[in-house]
């Protein structure tokens, strides 16, 4: 396998973990999350809201991540800012895969890819922002 | 609970109930997603509003979680045995990306309708190619693209249905290119998924087998997604009780997914994904014509 090769499949093993990795540690907290919800008998209520009403969003809906460390930081813990948390974590897997990518491209001295990846996380965090401004 | 939706036909029912009939229905849109290189927001979107009564907002928050968890779920996968293309997937996405940022401002700018009438047309002839496509399994011949050599836009995997190891080069990198910016500018505009685009393009224009063409585009749906997943977080739309099934689901349905692909023909794989093309182009000559399916 010629070192150019070998620096391809370093670079792909390492995204491919950084996804894997991030998927699974979102997943073990939603379902940590879902798993303290049904200790405290939140399954046998009806009382989940499957419409979106005007005014202040129903328990379950986080807005920011501020709503979601105060749940936290409750005393008992809210279950269901767990399973946001979570919901946080699979959402950031992508970029922090590209942003792993960037270094593994550098490492590998393939400018061209890395400045590919550098874009693209660039313009998830351009759209980040935009998310903030929805705020 | 709540009004509308044929789940009330069914009864009212409880909450682990609700949450055991997503959870079941995610799966199998988690298996159909990583094979398909969509994120299963194409099924799962109509399902939880119209059987499970969710509201469209919520039901749209599910369907964007789903799409991260079925590329983190896949996309792992495909990057170690080498059917997903790290570099094609991120070189496709900056046109992707930066479509979906223009297709962001030029929403409520330019009139839809005309657009979805025109999108449907495209994808009608779209179906048409994938029907006389329907027995290739590989692209034939070797091509000389100078920005696929240029960008490395090639690669290998070992095909474990054909039990050989396939080489393969990517054609008409310009022209994907630029559909794939007007992929991503129709999907920000339309708001509707572009999985199903990237996998056409990718197959049709630039000539990568079929299985590369789906994988590779299940990492890049994950990276559109997440680039909106924030948006769709800070206005409400993201419930937890919602979308902590569909994300479980969906992700154990990929895994699935992932085996199952391995031991199939491109050109089955190709022929599962005939009805989603029909099913798109048919919704939006539809949507154009003003008849909104959901």
């Amino acid at each position: 396998m010629s070192p150019s090769r070998a620096s391809h499949t370093a670079v792909e093993h390492l995204v491919a973990r950084v996804l894997l990795v991030g998927g699974l540690a979102g997943l073990a907290l939603i379902a940590l999350g879902m798993g303290l919800y049904a200790a405290r008998g939140g399954f046998g209520h009806q009382v989940l809201a499957l419409r979106r009403e005007p005014g202040p969003p129903p328990p379950g809906v986080f807005t920011s991540m501020r709503q979601i460390a105060r749940g936290l930081q409750q005393r008992p813990i809210d279950p269901l800012a767990v399973g946001a948390l979570g919901l946080v974590a699979l959402m950031l897997t992508p970029g922090l895969a590209v942003t792993l990518a960037i270094a593994g491209f550098l490492a590998a001295r393939d400018v061209r890819h890395a400045t590919i990846a550098a874009f693209v996380l660039a313009m998830l965090l351009v759209s980040l922002l935009l998310a903030g401004a929805v705020h | 609970m709540s009004s509308g939706g044929l789940w009330l036909i069914i009864g009212a029912v409880s909450l682990a109930v609700f949450s055991l009939a997503v959870l079941a229905t995610s799966l199998g849109a988690g298996v159909v997603g990583a094979i398909l290189g969509l994120g299963g927001g194409i099924l799962l979107v109509p399902i939880l509003t119209v059987f499970y009564g969710v509201d469209l907002h919520y039901a749209m928050g599910a369907s964007i979680i789903s799409v991260i968890a079925t590329s983190s779920g896949a996309a792992a996968s495909y990057l170690r045995t080498g059917l997903s293309n790290l570099r094609i997937g991120l070189f496709l996405v900056v046109a992707t990306i930066s479509g979906a940022l223009v297709g962001a401002v030029l929403a409520g700018v330019v009139p839809t309708r005309w657009l979805e009438l025109i999108l449907g047309l495209a994808l009608s002839y779209s179906a048409y190619t994938t029907v006389r496509q329907l027995g290739d399994e590989l692209p034939e011949g070797v091509s000389t693209d100078r920005l696929a050599i240029r960008f490395g836009l090639e690669g290998t995997y070992n095909d474990l249905r054909l039990g050989r190891h396939v080489t393969y080069r990517a054609r008409n990198v310009a022209g994907g290119f630029v559909a794939m910016f007007g992929a991503g500018m129709l999907s920000g505009m339309l708001g509707i998924g572009s999985g199903a685009f990237k996998v056409l393009a990718m197959d049709y224009l630039m000539r990568l087998p079929m299985k590369v063409s789906t994988a590779t585009s299940n990492f890049m749906i994950g990276l559109t997604a997440a680039a909106s997943a924030g948006i769709y977080f800070s206005r409400g739309d993201i419930h937890v009780m919602i979308v902590a099934p569909v994300a479980i689901g969906v992700m154990a349905g990929a895994y699935v997914g992932t085996h199952l692909i391995a031991y199939m023909r491109n050109t089955t794989v190709r022929k599962l994904f005939l009805p989603i093309v029909v099913y798109l182009a048919l919704s939006m000559i539809l949507r154009g014509l003003g008849i909104h399916l959901l």
